[in-house]
């Protein structure tokens, strides 16, 4: 039996279908931007913290001075452990290529097939590597220039090379667990080998080990539990007199990139919301459009006997049919683009991808929005357009026939020398005021996104600048051991170019807990007194002065772990084994959780207690040429080298400055990457808005372009008419957006800093933001504007007047 | 000629061949619509021109192609056979874009509905074309519309939205805006359809005083007492202009049936030295006079027949009415000092008219027994007939 009802959504869907195409690319651009973040909510983090734990990851890792099996054993009967591994690590370099040498951390295991800790996953070649092999892990493997089978050559303690075969490549997703936060950017080329190759590579002791890895029983997460396991480990290493210079804590489920994880998704809520809204705001203002269209049946209808629920019925099941439309196509793809932006982020973040699979949340989700979306959004215009009498409905009298002019267009009436078919473009513009507000509100706030990013992303800079403000030398050099500052002071000078040299003492140390337990590790610096090679930036209390004895300078994660800590009080550290009473004089601010707790002493103070007075193992040396590029950094790094060399003084370690803050602002580009990615996202939702309110305004005035046509209008008058209100529109959002962007901007800026940094932001900005969303909106115009204005010259007028 | 009067509608003359000074000339024109229903041709073959300084109408029923015709001309839609000139333009050859163009110079239309820009001014409405046919400079351009306003009876109004004004207000100032770049033609398609009577008077009122200026104008209308007022009148009919002989002769009959005539009258020529048939009134004739005169003679048993009868141009007889006007067999003997030309359909085929609806013979009949039956003048343009 026929039903004329249903018989009706089904033409209207079908009839007019260049208008149900944009119904639904509204709902489905919406779906797919929250189908893609849903996604990447729940899978990204879920297949991070399980891939992670799958490792089996060292929830208590001790480093400390050259410890046997024995101890290994006995650790393992402390009560609350599961399992202890002893290894060791040591940093070296690695021939790149001809005459550079790229800092490498090698882990060496009594035996890397039994290892159960820290697993990693074979991802070319074999493992475990054999006598003289090596495997080194994919994340820096490119920065080697080998390939498997190659030979690499490591340096050694004596300063002679080695070569090892690299037999395998594997992924090792514990990559800086046991340094502070931002270890994994920070962290060099990884290389794993077993205990007869650090033999080979004339490592002292090669069967005892510096670092212990820990697994506990139990409840990871719980942090009391930890802690009670971890100092029990401690008390027992020390018995057995190794001297502990760290101690890390991190439970089986804290991925090393955690933090950033959690910053990307602090994204992705911040504009998943926003999406949701805009993608609101198009639905409602497509859907309006649509039932303006269809005015003259509903008063038909009417006519006929409907009542007004009847014929709400109607268009609200037409609703659902362009909701199941736009979630057939939008699910698919979204569930697509996700997984492949996680494909990205889990290499970007070293994590775990187990690939592609059905998210039933999402399903639900998208189902959800797709099936409610629409019939909330077309509620109001429907209602309203129910609501007019047949005879209005009838008749056309439409609303868009104004009476009297508005306060906007009689203002454009003082405008006297524009050219009117400019000024029948300027006031449509504005004739539909309610559907340029929507409009304009989804293009600003997309490009206010856009914006933002840029903005965000100098923020972000912002904070590795504050972090190279700390280590502001040009070289920084690490010696095999400590030598007398005056000495290599003399040495370095020798070298041309060379302005200044800073001897700086650098320990490990520990905050022992009021209760006597330990508490976080951190690196503690002393520079000598007066130094410039540190700006700091003080956000209590005051810096290190000359003079100054046991005073200390704490980082802001100090703070924020210990809240009640305040300037003057007295803290107590563990140096070198030795439990000494510190001043906090002052709080700093560096780079929250990116840098890990730091601390800053006098070089003086320092050096006495841990027994190297006037002798340092770390340099920072100065060119007297301000401004050097890395190369040329690096060129000053290789002599100085060489002039040490000379002297039989062995480099462990030379970085540059400027590859300092590279590395540092590594992690961010992920960030900035993923900002950028959903800036996109937002701009495409705002630009189908512009794109479909430009072909709703030319399909609504197809009669007056008739008459235009039957006055005289030839193509091009059309086609500028109609670009012209498409930039209008464009510009007005442009305007709007670069306002907007500013507390936005601020919004996600601190968003993203308290995630990553655990404070507020210095707000940056940067007019490439607004130049680009300029000069996109101007394409978008166009472009939006090209099709509906080519169908409107396309039109012949007696389809559009209808006559007879 | 008063054409002007209110009269019926003058059909005559619309030659089969266009002098040269037409200023509009439509040469077999035919135009077919495809659409999901099949094919439908709106127009079949026309041919027809209009002169300078006419007011012309264009009647027909709903459907008849009258709009479609002004369409041909207005170039809002293209013939799909023969040609259409607009003074030196053939305007079915040019693109879109420069038909726009073409026309906003050289015609101005008025709509049923008026078609105002909603958003702008009468005043700007008015000026429009101005800007988009850059025949006036900036500086005409306001002037210009004002004056043409206060021609249309606006003046104080310039101001307002089309929607604060009446109907027959926006009509009005439709017609100043097609008057804007001063085109030689207007076209008006149904300009009265949705107005009042009173205002429609108006705007007729306009349009004589338009002519009276020189215009050319096109106006079409389903209204006949409108149509009666205006030089001439075309009369449409399923896409195909009806004889105006056949429509002058005998406007009681339906269109269909007038075309049918249109289709089947034959012409004949009467020479003056000829032997002059003779009209037998037991026959089954029509004859309708096209040109010259005619002179019938001959033995009519009705007592109130005439013995001689003059039949002009526009006159016709059939045999029905020798035979309503005496019984028995009569005939006639047609005479001319000039040749004279026919209308003639005869035998079968006008007994088949006859009988496809009672309303033929009634309206013969209807026609015959008016016996001060006028014979009326052609028109200085009249030749040898019509387009069939």
């Amino acid at each position: 039996m026929r039903r004329p009802r249903f018989q009706k959504v089904i033409s209207d869907l079908w009839s007019n279908r260049m208008r149900s195409l944009l119904v639904v690319a509204s709902i489905a651009v919406g779906l797919f931007a929250l189908g893609v973040m849903t996604t990447i909510y729940f899978v990204a983090l879920g297949d991070m913290q399980r891939g992670y734990a799958a490792a089996n990851p060292s929830n208590i890792t001790i480093q400390s001075s050259l410890f046997d099996q024995d101890l290994v054993k006995g650790i393992e009967e402390v009560p609350g452990v599961r399992r202890a591994e002893g290894a060791r690590l040591f940093s070296t370099r690695l021939e790149a290529s001809r005459g550079e040498w790229i800092a490498i951390s090698i882990h060496a295991m009594q035996d890397p097939g039994q290892m159960q800790i820290n697993q990693v996953q074979l991802e070319q070649g074999v493992w475990p590597p054999g006598d003289k092999e090596i495997v080194i892990d994919r994340y820096k493997m490119p920065q080697t220039n080998a390939r498997l089978g190659d030979m690499v050559t490591i340096e050694i303690p004596s300063g002679k090379t080695r070569q090892l075969k690299l037999v395998g490549v594997v992924h090792d997703e514990t990559i800086g667990a046991f340094r502070n936060a931002g270890g994994f950017f920070n962290a060099p080329v990884q290389g794993y080998i077993n205990q007869e190759t650090l033999k080979w590579l004339d490592q002292p002791s090669p069967d005892r080990f510096d670092t212990l890895f820990v697994t506990v029983e139990g409840d990871s997460k719980d942090t009391a539990h930890l802690e009670s396991v971890a100092t029990s480990v401690r008390d027992k290493v020390e018995k057995n007199n190794a001297q502990i210079t760290s101690a890390m804590l991190r439970s089986s489920d804290e991925h090393p990139n955690l933090y950033l994880a959690r910053a990307v998704l602090v994204v992705l809520v911040m504009i998943g919301v926003l999406v949701v809204f805009l993608s609101g705001f198009l639905i409602t203002n497509t859907l309006q459009a649509l039932l303006k269209q269809q005015v003259q049946q509903i008063g038909i209808l009417k006519s006929v006997g409907a009542r007004q629920i009847q014929i709400v019925s109607i268009y609200m099941l037409l609703s659902l049919l362009y909701g199941l439309l736009a979630l057939a196509i939008a699910l698919p793809l979204s569930l697509q683009v996700a997984f492949l932006i996680i494909d990205f982020l889990t290499v970007q973040l070293n994590t775990t991808f187990y690939g592609f699979r059905l998210v039933p949340q999402v399903i639900l989700l998208e189902a959800a929005i797709a099936i409610l979306m629409p019939q909330i959004a077309a509620l109001v215009p429907l209602w309203q357009g129910t609501h007019i009498s047949v005879q209005e409905a009838l008749s056309g009298i439409h609303q868009d026939r104004p009476r009297k002019r508005g306060w906007l267009d009689r203002l454009i009436g003082k405008l006297r020398n524009l050219s009117l078919p400019l000024v029948v473009s300027l006031r449509n513009t504005f004739r539909r005021k309610g559907r340029l507000a929507l409009t304009l509100v989804t293009l600003t706030l997309g490009g206010a996104v856009f914006i933002a990013t840029f903005n965000v992303r100098v923020s972000l800079m912002d904070y590795i600048d504050r972090i190279i403000q700390y280590f502001l030398a040009d070289v920084n050099v690490t010696l095999e051991q400590p030598y007398r500052i005056d000495e290599i002071d003399r040495l370095i000078k020798d070298v041309p170019g060379v302005k200044m040299v800073e001897g700086w003492a650098i320990a490990r140390t520990e905050l022992v807990l009021p209760d006597g337990s330990v508490g976080e590790s951190a690196s503690l610096l002393a520079p000598p007194a007066g130094s410039t090679l540190v700006k700091p930036i003080i956000v209590e209390g005051r810096w290190i002065e000359p003079g100054d004895q046991n005073a200390i300078a704490l980082n802001e994660l100090f703070r924020e772990r210990y809240p009640n800590l305040r300037v003057g009080d007295t803290i107590r550290l563990r140096v070198n084994g030795d439990d000494k009473n510190w001043v906090v004089v002052g709080f700093y601010q560096m780079a929250g959780k990116v840098s890990g707790f730091s601390a800053y002493t006098s070089y003086e103070y320092l050096s006495t207690l841990i027994h190297q007075s006037g002798r340092a193992a770390s340099f920072r040396v100065v060119s007297s040429q301000p401004g050097l590029n890395r190369s040329q950094q690096e060129e000053l790094g290789r002599a100085i080298e060489a002039r040490l060399a000379q002297s039989g003084i062995k480099v462990v370690d030379l970085t540059t400055g400027q590859s300092l803050s590279q590395t540092a602002s590594n992690g961010f580009n992920v960030l900035t990457a993923f900002l950028l990615f959903m800036a996109l996202l937002t701009a495409s939702v705002g630009s189908i808005g512009l794109a479909g309110t430009m072909s709703l305004n030319v399909m609504e005035r197809t009669r007056e372009i008739g008459v235009l046509r039957a006055i005289g209008a030839s193509n091009r008058t059309l086609m500028r008419m109609v670009l012209a209100e498409g930039m209008l529109i464009g510009m007005l959002s442009w305007f709007l957006a670069s306002l907007a962007a500013f507390p936005i901007s601020i919004l996600m800026a601190n968003g993203l800093s308290r995630s990553l940094f655990g404070g507020p932001s210095n707000f940056g900005f940067t007019p490439v933001g607004f130049a680009i969303w300029m000069a996109a909106v101007v394409v978008l115009s166009v472009l939006a504007s090209v099709m509906p204005a080519r169908n409107a010259t396309r039109l012949t007028i007696r389809e559009v007047l209808a006559y007879e | 000629m008063s054409s002007m009067e209110n009269n019926g509608p003058n059909y005559l003359p619309s030659p089969q061949r266009c002098t040269g000074d037409a200023l509009i000339e439509m040469a077999q024109i035919t135009k077919t619509f495809k659409n999901a229903a099949g094919e439908f041709t709106a127009l079949k073959g026309m041919t027809a021109c209009f002169y300078p300084g006419e007011f012309v109408s264009v009647v027909g029923k709903s459907g008849s192609g009258k709009s479609t015709l002004v369409n041909m001309i207005t170039g809002i839609d293209h013939p799909t056979s023969g040609s259409v000139r607009v003074g030196d333009t053939y305007v079915h050859t040019l693109s879109e874009s420069d038909m726009s163009v073409w026309r906003g110079a050289n015609l101005g239309i008025v709509f049923q509905f008026f078609q105002l820009l909603p958003t702008l001014s009468l005043l700007e409405n008015v000026m429009l074309p101005m800007y988009l046919g850059g025949g006036f400079t900036p500086t005409q351009r306001e002037g210009r519309a004002l004056s043409l306003l206060k021609l249309v009876g606006l003046e104080g109004l310039e101001n307002k939205l089309p929607a604060a004004v009446s109907g027959g207000q926006q009509q009005c100032a439709a017609i100043a805006r097609a008057l804007a770049n001063d085109p030689p033609i207007l076209i008006a398609d149904e300009p009265t359809g949705n107005l009042d009577p009173r205002t429609a008077e108006d705007v007729f009122d306009l349009f004589a005083a338009l002519i009276d200026q020189g215009k050319t104008i096109l106006m079409v209308t389903h209204d006949i007492s409108l149509a009666g007022r205006t030089t001439r009148t075309l009369l449409l009919s399923d896409g195909e202009l009806i004889n105006p002989w056949v429509a002058s002769a005998l406007p009681d009959l339906g269109h269909s049936q007038m075309l049918w005539l249109t289709h089947h009258l034959e012409p004949r020529v009467i020479q003056p030295s000829a032997e002059p048939p003779v009209l037998d009134a037991s026959g089954d004739w029509l004859i309708l006079v096209t040109a010259g005169r005619l002179e019938l003679s001959g033995h009519s048993g009705h007592p109130d027949a005439q013995a001689r009868r003059r039949l002009g141009p526009g006159s016709f007889l059939s045999s029905l009415s020798l035979q309503k006007e005496g019984g028995g067999r009569s005939s006639l003997n047609l005479e001319a000092d000039e040749p004279v030309e026919l209308l003639v359909v005869e035998g079968p085929e006008f007994q088949r008219w006859l009988s496809q609806n009672p309303a033929n013979r009634l309206a013969l009949e209807g026609a015959e027994w008016r016996p001060d039956q006028a014979v009326l003048e052609a028109a200085s343009h009249s030749s040898s007939g019509w387009n069939s």
